[in-house]
């Protein structure tokens, strides 16, 4: 027979996991929905810092509208996409190329691993100072050993020509994010069943064979993880650019992040740059439902 | 030799116990409050720091400094001026004093009161302590550009330094031809605007200007096409070390500490980096300056750079904060600082040490050589644009400087299109 006190224990026992969520909750309030909310609002309205300190009268979709006309910003859209297609498809395709090297064990193989971690575990405003220098044509190691190996290099102003700047760029991000993108393909691989690729083997399967044909499709939901991940962290790329190029030569590698830094912290135009910051988090949305999407038909055709 | 000693350990004595003439107001009345100082990280400010306790005996104030590297420290003026309420003192680039008017305090009858005298502040550097015409800050720390160069080089290739801009591409040229150093260390990369420092002084040799009277851009006329043409010239002529394209001004310097260009345009201030043994291949013996040479037939021009100190609106001492700034701003402790044997610190914006016949003997006249600059100079008025201004303008440069665009004239007006549509 049920009292009173096992009711409210009862009642107590169901209500203990909200009460445990409530401290994470405030902070994600706190850090995350309201800056959010905060700056959504900020997106409609003027707001010059060098005038006021708080949020001036609302302008309705202006930041938006005159987001769609500016030159420059339109050029940090296309930086941008340039950036994305050539930095993910790279790193993807070298991720799964050295996990594929590395998934047999063995001693040097073991090593490999582990000293692969060490790009990824540097700072990338660091990466930047040091490519930075790497590449100076006067004292740059870089620079001068291909200048060494291969003659017609030598002098070549590497962060000095656009696209070169921008490839410059695209490979210390390839550089910093391949080593983690090899360790989910390696945990990827690991779980494939040894038994069907030894079966393609013994009915005379070619390596490339067993790779397209047994290893990739079983793969795709490991890549199509990896190459959203990637997606999202190259769309907000900013650090190695301030410390790389400083978004030039010009505007060649001005990338959307870098844009918003400049208009929010250097122009002090809080509102247009929360337009901004909305147009990224928007796109990065976008990228995260079409991704939660793939997964799901690929669940579906997996269990069909 | 002993009585020799003694007399320097006297004179030194004598010297140390120099009175400033700054006088703490009477009665101590701010004793036990402290004043926090937002300051760029400098070496001029670690040793007005390392200076404090004259003014912390005589006042009673307690004093901190804060120090923010200066690519952080317009975020940190910036979070300041928001948020507000950290800091009594800041530290403030010309550039910026426009854009974060909301930050500092009017301190004119306060400084009057306090006896600070505004004369001996150059126009080109107090002009950036006033704001709406009303007194908002102090200059500090200020510079003026100078040229730096390789004695032992020009005297190898049997020239003399530079008079002009032309005489500099024909020194130049000379100097790669008898040595492997490049002609000139130039900045074309984008950092702070860090490439129109040179530029400018070519657009005003050529009669040009960034803006006309009433704010409207005219850099893209004839003689900034001309200043602009110029200035990239040196790129296509080969005097520059290869990838000056990029260079930022620590680039540039780094060029010419390693012996690898014969000639640095380049604020004063780096002067002590040029012959550190630490940081640089060069001897004192190798490195001479001379002021920026002029476009022929116009008068010698140079940019200036000024930190004003002002007290802050959130402040809850300021009139701590005045009676520090008011010690700060003593010509003495600047004057004190120059002839200090310990340290290299060249930086002074008082005209009373710029002439002062023992500050130039100690220098080697480059305080007479920046006197004579600041004498002509007026300094640029910068809006609370600038900062989106000098971007626009150092993208320009950057972007013909690569290669990525190549008509100079289309160039500029497009940025100065984009300058009139913010404005």
């Amino acid at each position: 027979m049920f009292t009173f006190r096992d009711e409210v224990s009862a009642v107590q026992d169901r209500l203990l996991p909200y009460w445990l969520l409530i401290p994470a909750f405030i902070i994600v309030l706190a850090t995350t929905i309201y800056p959010l909310a905060y700056s959504f609002i900020t997106s409609f309205r003027a707001w010059d810092l060098t005038e006021s300190r708080r949020p001036q009268g609302f302008v309705g979709f202006d930041n938006y509208i005159y987001a769609a006309t500016e030159s420059a910003f339109l050029n940090s859209l296309w930086v941008t996409f340039i950036f994305v297609v050539t930095s993910v498809a790279l790193t993807v395709v070298l991720a799964m190329a050295l996990a594929l090297l590395l998934r047999r064990k063995g001693p040097m193989h073991t090593f490999t691993r582990i000293i692969l971690i060490l790009p990824f575990a540097m700072s990338p405003a660091l990466i930047g100072v040091s490519y930075r220098f790497m590449f100076n044509p006067e004292f740059g190691v870089l620079a001068n050993g291909l200048g060494a190996v291969f003659p017609a290099l030598q002098g070549v102003p590497w962060l000095a020509d656009p696209q070169l700047a921008m490839g410059i760029l695209v490979l210390t991000d390839v550089w910093h994010w391949t080593p983690y993108m090899t360790f989910m393909c390696l945990g990827g691989l690991a779980s494939i069943p040894k038994e069907t690729e030894e079966a393609a083997r013994i009915d005379g399967a070619s390596n490339l064979r067993i790779i397209f044909g047994i290893i990739l499709p079983q793969m795709r939901g490991v890549i199509l993880v990896m190459a959203v991940l990637k997606t999202i962290f190259a769309l907000k790329m900013f650090d190695q650019v301030v410390t790389l190029t400083g978004g030039g030569p010009g505007t060649s590698t001005e990338t959307l992040a870098y844009f918003i830094f400049n208009v929010g912290f250097r122009w002090f135009d809080m509102g247009y740059a929360s337009a901004l910051a909305w147009i990224l988090t928007v796109i990065m949305m976008f990228i995260s439902i079409w991704y939660v999407r793939m997964l799901l038909s690929d669940r579906k055709m997996a269990t069909a | 030799m002993k009585l020799f000693t003694s007399a320097i350990a006297i004179a030194a004595s004598l010297y140390g116990a120099q009175a400033f003439a700054w006088e703490a107001t009477e009665g101590r009345p701010y004793e036990g409050q402290t004043v926090t100082v937002l300051a760029v990280t400098s070496s001029q400010f670690a040793a007005h720091e390392a200076r404090l306790a004259e003014f912390e005996e005589a006042t009673g104030i307690d004093v901190i400094y804060d120090y923010v590297p200066f690519p952080n420290m317009k975020e940190a003026l910036t979070t300041e001026m928001i948020a507000g309420g950290d800091y009594d003192i800041v530290s403030v680039m010309d550039q910026w004093v426009s854009s974060l008017e909301m930050l500092m305090e009017p301190i004119g009858p306060e400084m009057e009161a306090l006896g600070v005298d505004l004369s001996d502040y150059p126009a080109a550097h107090m002009r950036h302590g006033m704001l709406n015409g009303e007194l908002i800050g102090l200059p500090v720390r200020g510079h003026v550009q100078l040229m730096f160069y390789r004695k032992d080089l020009f005297d190898a290739a049997n020239i003399t330094p530079p008079q002009t801009w032309d005489d500099m591409v024909t020194a130049a040229k000379a100097i790669q031809d008898s040595s492997d150093a490049a002609g000139i260390a130039l900045p074309y990369g984008k950092l702070n605007g860090q490439n129109l420092m040179i530029w400018m002084n070519l657009l005003w040799g050529n009669g040009g200007d960034v803006f006309d009277a009433d704010g409207a851009p005219i850099f893209n006329s004839a003689a900034g096409v001309a200043a602009t043409e110029t200035y990239i010239s040196y790129l296509a002529e080969e005097i520059v070390p290869a990838g000056s394209a990029v260079f930022v001004e620590q680039d540039a310097v780094t060029s010419f500490k390693q012996g690898n260009s014969a000639m640095l345009p380049v604020w004063w201030w780096v002067n002590s980096q040029l012959t550190d043994p630490e940081q640089s291949t060069l001897t004192a013996e190798q490195v001479g300056f001379t002021s920026l040479p002029s476009v022929p037939g116009a008068d010698r021009t140079t940019f200036t750079n000024t930190w004003v100190f002002g007290v802050t609106q959130e402040s809850d001492n300021k009139d701590a904060a005045t009676e520090f700034l008011s010690w700060l701003s003593d010509p003495a402790l600047e004057r004190d600082l120059l002839l200090d044997p310990e340290l290299s610190e060249v930086v002074a914006v008082r005209m009373s040490n710029l002439t002062d016949a023992d500050v130039n003997a100690r220098w080697g006249g480059m305080h007479q050589a920046a006197a004579d600059a600041l004498a002509t100079a007026d300094g640029m008025q910068f809006g609370d644009d600038w900062p989106r201004v000098a971007l626009i303008l150092e993208t320009a440069i950057s972007s013909l400087a690569s290669g990525e665009g190549t008509d100079v004239q289309a160039a500029l007006d497009t940025a100065a299109e984009a300058i009139e549509a913010i404005r």
